[in-house]
């Protein structure tokens, strides 16, 4: 693994090249601050350029990630420093390196500065170490990343700041060989923040990224379960004559923190909780924040309903308001579930239909709005797959997923009493954080004629029985007639 | 004409009766609502699961021909149970029951109605109870009318000696079996009544059902023989008889012999020969019959008398040599155990170790069956009265039924339905009797009818119309023909249209006998109404209260009245299923068999299909070994888990401790010289506490129920809560297992066994070894120092 870590700069001196000589020295990056707040499966990374440009009308300002970083990478965004739209994105995958560029709201004149902010959440970034504790062992973790923050650019001063949430820190990596970058310290740290830096004057380019980047590790302890939810299949199924949506979500639940040295004694683990000193890798209960408006939650695994929950409704909001509300609803596992350990369960529920879709009447057209996930808080999901369920007979149906999905298909979902089927989208993700909590668009068309199929088969079924009974209770089949 | 209450006489009979019918159609209607709705209470209070231990089988097996398609659960072949010996399961089971969830399943999803198969499986028993009253009423129909078949059905629709099998969860083989019964019963009665083949198909095909879908069938196998052969000694020897019973015993045996369970033990066991005998019987009468048309008298005596002696002869040596020899298995222990209720403790403990094989307490007749109870014999009299060929039916399986639910609480479920029949019978005779508002005539009945009002409240009892009967003794009778003649009422005629007959026949001969007026009727009639009110009140309190948990779910009430769902079971399953390897063998106690195959899909060494009782007494044995007799034991099986159920903590009393005694005495049957039980008692007193004796207090059971409990208490004297003693503080200590997991109330406990040493030392030494390590430090260093010193 080590090795890997050296060498890939040399990689990626030989695809940067001509990236670098084309972007030239268009900007200069007066100043680079990486913040990376670590977790347990995820770990919030967001980087500050303070941008100066050196050649007139430039409108775009490309960052480089390594390879590796960019693989641990789920979700990124860039923004100009206070402000909340996000900037347009491309990514160039050409390369052996990954090059974002961003189209920025404004050319830029010469010497005129830009803050960027780019926020990633990387997932699966961290690893336990030790890989196994003991029920009443602390949690410790590692995480790795490279000590200087590449660009295609010069940079005349930078610092990475990584952040652990317990003051906790085994241990980190003292950088070696920056000597000529630094004039007070290669690292501090205070409390449970460790600075990288300043380091002046980098100039990322082939030379350098073989001769002085290096992994810089870092050892806390991190005080929540690491939990991960392997496979995710969340299935909505709207339905126009119940005026109901149903969302069901099919998870599979591991803890991905250290695994579970020696067996669990629930002795142990009751007198923890009478303490309230519960060991940190213990997954007891999470809580999740369903929409308004939920009826009919239930919650279930391979053995039936599981008793142990509860649920706080709100009631639905007016469409367009403002006020932001959420049922809260607190799953207790039917076990504790400790490193190594999983879970799987299946949770729904239901919601008015008339929250999620709108009608346009001039066009007939349905516009249903359905979540991609409810997130586990600090989760991240490796597999999920998204299946929505139009009424029977919709066409025309179109789609949008909120960020771009690994797949997408259409197939038919047979339910109750269909004759037909009916239409079902189906979307494809991976590793998805609490920053994926888009919404997916589906607009679709229902003919009269679809609409009453369901109740005209049901009810054609009921006539020819009663029509068979009648015709039967008066037909006389003796033989003899008595 | 005399009438207690006017009865409207403008109505046309059509109008009545299809009115009747209508009204029937709606009150079986409601019968089967009740009867469904009654059932869920289990539903309601849990949630739509499987209860008990059989039915997780039943269900897994549903679930194997649902998913698989009925091939592949024919062949199916489960390695997983009876590890390592496995089970043919296909070969093994009454498919019946899994056949018929199946078809359900298939044809709701033929539908596109995609019914989960575990609500299938669960809600099959209260849709086959609905079926089961329409099959009562039809029955009754027979032996009375159609108002006592209503009777019935409401009876047997929510009689708790029934529902105790069939609540909704309670997937099991009689879920479907009594419906199959009464049903087989109803078309042998009609085949009977009929002399007709075709019904006799109909029986057979009955038959073949419940042959495939429970164990029970020999109950039929034996009770038509015995009515048939009833009918022959009574004299009623007739065409029909013949024709019913050979298209029944022809086509139900060959059929009965395609289930791979049975295959040929219709031929070949003892349980089977009464059928068969009956059957050359019936032959060789109808020959006799036959002859006799033929021949003299005096010719046919003779010929008789030889027939009869060496026919006898010959088929009694036939079975005893065909049974010496083996090809006719004698009985088995289950049917011994039926005549003499101490055989199967003596000599079979697996038998006499399940609790519904224990003969019934007097009271849980009251519970299942209340006031029916009381009005069986009465009901069973009545058939006395009319006695016709299905009366007498009624009255074998009556006698034989009353008989098998007092040796076992199990066959309580087959009183029920004859019980119901009878009981109906009677009420419905009482109701007949005193609905019927035909007053026996005197001349100045007039006078009589006005009356009755002023004296009624002061007259309200039986005495009166025996003191008023006194007074107008003559001329009844003929009074008594005409106002039978007269009652040309239509609506009483359809109430009573076949008792009404037979009580203006008795009423003819016994004149004097009658109803008179207004508040006698109704003193009976409220009083009847009261016992059914009672009735209903009693069986729905029994069952929501008695009969439906489901057993895997406990439930508690807490200190505020809230209700509390201890969910220790699945609780443990559930983490078996997710939590270890897949091929991870796991020992309990045979009762939890069933449970860990179906939630926790996990090889198990015994089920609860205690089909080889050595593997069971091994469990037994390694249960009450000590420890290091025992790890071999598991080793050589192996075995990586180990469950145990332990209800000390809070109290539940169906633990593993309590059933211990039964794990001792199946394994003395086996290893006498090795497991003794009066080893296991302290001076006769079972205990757990310090005076536990060295045998029980060694044994793995106790260590691994009692491990690390004591510290629970912080120092304080532990108490265990079901056998209320006090158990040492200093709690046992385990060297070959190792505690792997302990559900929330500590119910089910799994113990993880040790693989063997890396170093190859016994796992004792190497145990004493990593303590004794920490002690040498310290202990011999001082001891050295003492001496230096």
């Amino acid at each position: 693994m080590a090795r890997r870590w050296w060498t890939l700069p040399l990689f990626l001196v030989s695809a940067l090249a001509p990236s670098f000589s084309l972007a030239g020295p268009a900007f200069e990056n007066t100043a680079i601050v990486r913040t990376i707040e670590l977790g347990g499966s995820l770990v919030h990374v967001s980087t500050t350029y303070a941008v100066k440009a050196l050649e007139p009308g430039q409108t775009t300002y490309q960052i480089a990630l390594s390879k590796v970083e960019r693989a641990k990478t789920s979700w990124l965004e860039a923004k100009v420093k206070g402000q909340t739209t996000p900037l347009k994105l491309s990514e160039d995958e050409s390369s052996a390196e990954y090059l974002l560029s961003i189209s920025l709201p404004k050319a830029l004149a010469v010497n005129g500065t830009l803050n960027l902010v780019l926020e990633t959440m990387q997932t699966h970034a961290t690893h336990p170490f030790p890989e196994q504790a003991a029920q009443n062992e602390p949690q410790l973790l590692k995480y790795e990343t490279d000590l200087f923050t590449i660009s295609p650019y010069t940079t005349l001063v930078q610092r990475t700041k990584i952040k652990s949430i317990a003051p906790n820190v085994i241990s980190y990596t003292t950088p070696h060989d920056v000597d000529s970058f630094v004039r007070d310290g290669s690292v501090t740290r205070s409390g449970g923040t460790i600075t990288y830096g300043p380091y002046h004057d980098i100039q990322t380019d082939t030379d350098f990224v073989a001769k002085h980047q290096q992994s810089v590790s870092v050892h806390y302890s991190f005080d929540y379960p690491v939990i991960e939810v392997e496979t995710l299949r969340r299935t909505a199924e709207i339905s126009h004559w119940g005026s109901n949506l149903n969302i069901e979500d099919k998870a599979h639940l591991h803890n991905a923190g250290p695994t579970l040295k020696g067996h669990f004694s629930r002795l142990e683990y009751q007198s923890q909780n009478f303490q309230r000193k519960q060991a940190p890798h213990i997954l007891s209960d999470f809580t999740l924040h369903l929409p308004p408006g939920v009826t009919n939650a239930y919650f279930y695994d391979q053995n039936g309903n599981v008793s142990t929950s509860h649920l706080r409704t709100a009631p639905s909001v007016a469409k367009g308001s403002k006020a932001v509300q959420y049922s809260v609803l607190q799953l207790r596992p039917r076990y504790p579930v400790l490193g190594g350990w999983n879970y799987s369960y299946t949770i729904g529920f239901d919601t008015p239909l008339q929250d999620s879709v709108s009608y346009d009447a001039k066009d007939g057209v349905y516009m249903v709005g359905v979540p991609v996930m409810t997130p586990i808080p600090g989760t991240v999901v490796n597999d999920a797959e998204v299946k929505i369920i139009l009424p029977e007979g919709a066409t025309n149906v179109k789609f949008v997923s909120p960020f771009p999905e690994i797949s997408n298909s259409m197939s038919t979902h047979i339910s109750y009493l269909d004759t037909a089927g009916r239409p079902a989208v189906t979307f494809t993700y991976k590793d998805l954080t609490y920053k994926h909590t888009g919404t997916i668009y589906v607009s679709y068309q229902v003919p009269l004629s679809a609409h009453l199929k369901k109740a005209v088969s049901v009810s054609a079924a009921f006539f020819s029985l009663f029509a068979f009974a009648f015709m039967a209770r008066r037909v006389n089949l003796n033989l003899h007639k008595k | 004409m005399p009438a207690a209450y006017p009865l409207p006489s403008d109505l046309s009979p059509v109008t009545v009766a299809n009115t009747a019918s209508l009204l029937r159609i709606i009150a079986l209607a409601l019968i089967s609502g009740a009867a469904i709705a009654s059932r869920l209470f289990a539903v309601i209070n849990f949630e739509s699961i499987i209860h008990e231990f059989d039915p997780w089988f039943n269900y897994r097996a549903t679930k194997v021909l649902a998913s698989q398609g009925f091939y592949e659960f024919w062949n199916w072949f489960d390695p997983t149970a009876w590890y390592p010996l496995g089970r043919v399961v296909g070969g093994t089971i009454y498919p019946g029951l899994m056949a018929t969830s199946g078809v359900i399943y298939n044809l709701l999803h033929a539908l596109n109605l995609p019914v989960d198969i575990r609500n299938v499986c669960v809600l099959l028993a209260p849709g086959f109870s609905a079926l089961t009253a329409w099959a009562t009423y039809m029955f009754t129909k027979e032996m009375k009318d159609e108002s006592a078949g209503l009777l019935a059905a409401a009876f047997i629709g929510i009689v708790p000696g029934y529902i105790s099998r069939s609540v909704a969860g309670s997937y099991d083989n009689e879920a479907i079996a009594i419906f199959l019964l009464m049903f087989t019963f109803f078309a042998w009665i009609k085949a009977l009544k009929q002399g007709s083949a075709f019904w006799g198909t109909i029986t057979a095909v009955f038959y073949f059902y419940m042959v495939a879908a429970w164990g029970g069938y020999a109950f039929i196998t034996n009770m038509i023989p015995l009515h048939a052969l009833v009918l022959l000694l009574m004299g009623r020897f007739t065409g029909r008889l013949y024709v019913a019973y050979s298209s029944w015993y022809a086509i139900g045996t060959l059929s009965s012999m395609q289930v791979p369970f049975v295959g040929f033990q219709p031929v070949r066991t003892s349980e089977h020969m009464a059928a068969l005998g009956v059957f050359g019987l019936l032959q060789i009468v109808a020959f006799g019959q036959l002859v006799r048309a033929h021949v003299s008298s005096k010719q046919f005596q003779e010929l008789l008398l030889a027939a009869v002696i060496s026919l006898g002869l010959i088929g009694f040596f036939g079975i005893v040599g065909l049974t010496y020899k083996g090809w006719i298995a004698p009985w088995t222990g289950r049917f011994y155990s039926l005549w003499d209720t101490g055989y199967a403790k003596k000599y079979i403990p697996i038998i006499a170790s399940v609790s519904e094989h224990q003969p019934t307490a007097w009271p849980s007749f009251f519970m299942d069956l209340h006031f029916l109870i009381f009005l069986f014999p009465a009901g069973v009299v009545m058939c006395f009265r009319t006695l016709r060929d299905e009366h007498i039916f009624v009255i074998i399986y009556a006698v034989v039924a009353s008989y098998f639910a007092g040796v076992m609480v199990r066959l309580m479920l087959t009183l029920t339905p004859v019980v119901c029949v009878s009981a109906a019978v009677a009420l419905s005779s009482l109701m007949d009797t005193y609905l019927d508002p035909t007053e026996p005539s005197v001349e100045d009945d007039k006078s009589e009818s006005s009356n009755t009002p002023s004296t009624g409240t002061s007259a309200s009892r039986p005495a009166t119309p025996a003191t008023s009967k006194k007074t107008k003794k003559n001329k009844e009778k003929e009074k008594e023909k005409e106002a039978s003649a007269s009652a040309g009422s239509v609506l009483s005629e359809l109430v009573s249209n076949v008792t009404s007959s037979a009580v203006a026949a008795k009423s003819a001969t016994t004149a004097e006998r009658g109803v008179f007026g207004m508040d006698t009727r109704l003193v009976v009639l409220l009083n009847s109404l009261g016992l059914l009110l009672f009735f209903v009140v009693h069986c729905t309190w029994v069952t929501s209260n008695a009969y439906s948990s489901p057993s895997v779910v406990l439930s508690s009430t807490s200190s505020d009245g809230g209700k509390n769902l201890i969910d220790d079971f699945r609780e443990a399953y559930h983490w078996l299923r997710q939590n270890t390897a897949e091929d991870a063998v796991v020992m309990s106690w045979w009762d939890y068999g069933y449970q860990i195959a179906g939630m926790a899909d996990r090889p198990t060494l015994v089920d609860n299909n205690t089909w080889n009782n050595t593997h069971i007494a091994t469990v037994g044995k390694a249960m009450s070994s000590p420890e290091d007799i025992a790890y071999p034991i598991l080793r050589k099986h192996d075995v990586s888990y180990v469950l145990i159920i332990f209800g000390g903590l809070i109290g539940y009393s169906g633990d593993d401790i309590n059933k211990f005694l039964w794990m001792v005495r199946i394994a003395q049957g086996v290893w006498p010289d090795e497991i003794q039980e009066p080893n296991y008692f302290n001076r006769g007193e079972y205990r757990v506490d310090s005076e536990a004796s060295p045998a029980m207090r060694d044994s793995l059971m106790y260590k691994m129920s009692y491990y690390r409990f004591a510290e629970l208490f912080g120092g304080q004297q532990p108490v265990d809560r079901v056998r209320g003693q006090h158990v040492p503080v200093q709690g046992p200590t385990l060297d070959y297992l190792e505690e792997a997991y302990t559900t929330e109330n500590w119910i089910v406990r799994i113990y993880e066994v040790k693989k063997d040493d890396v170093l190859g030392r016994d796992l004792k030494i190497a145990n004493a070894f990593n303590q004794g390590k920490k002690r040498k430090r310290t202990k011999p260093m001082s001891r050295r120092k003492a001496i230096g010193a």
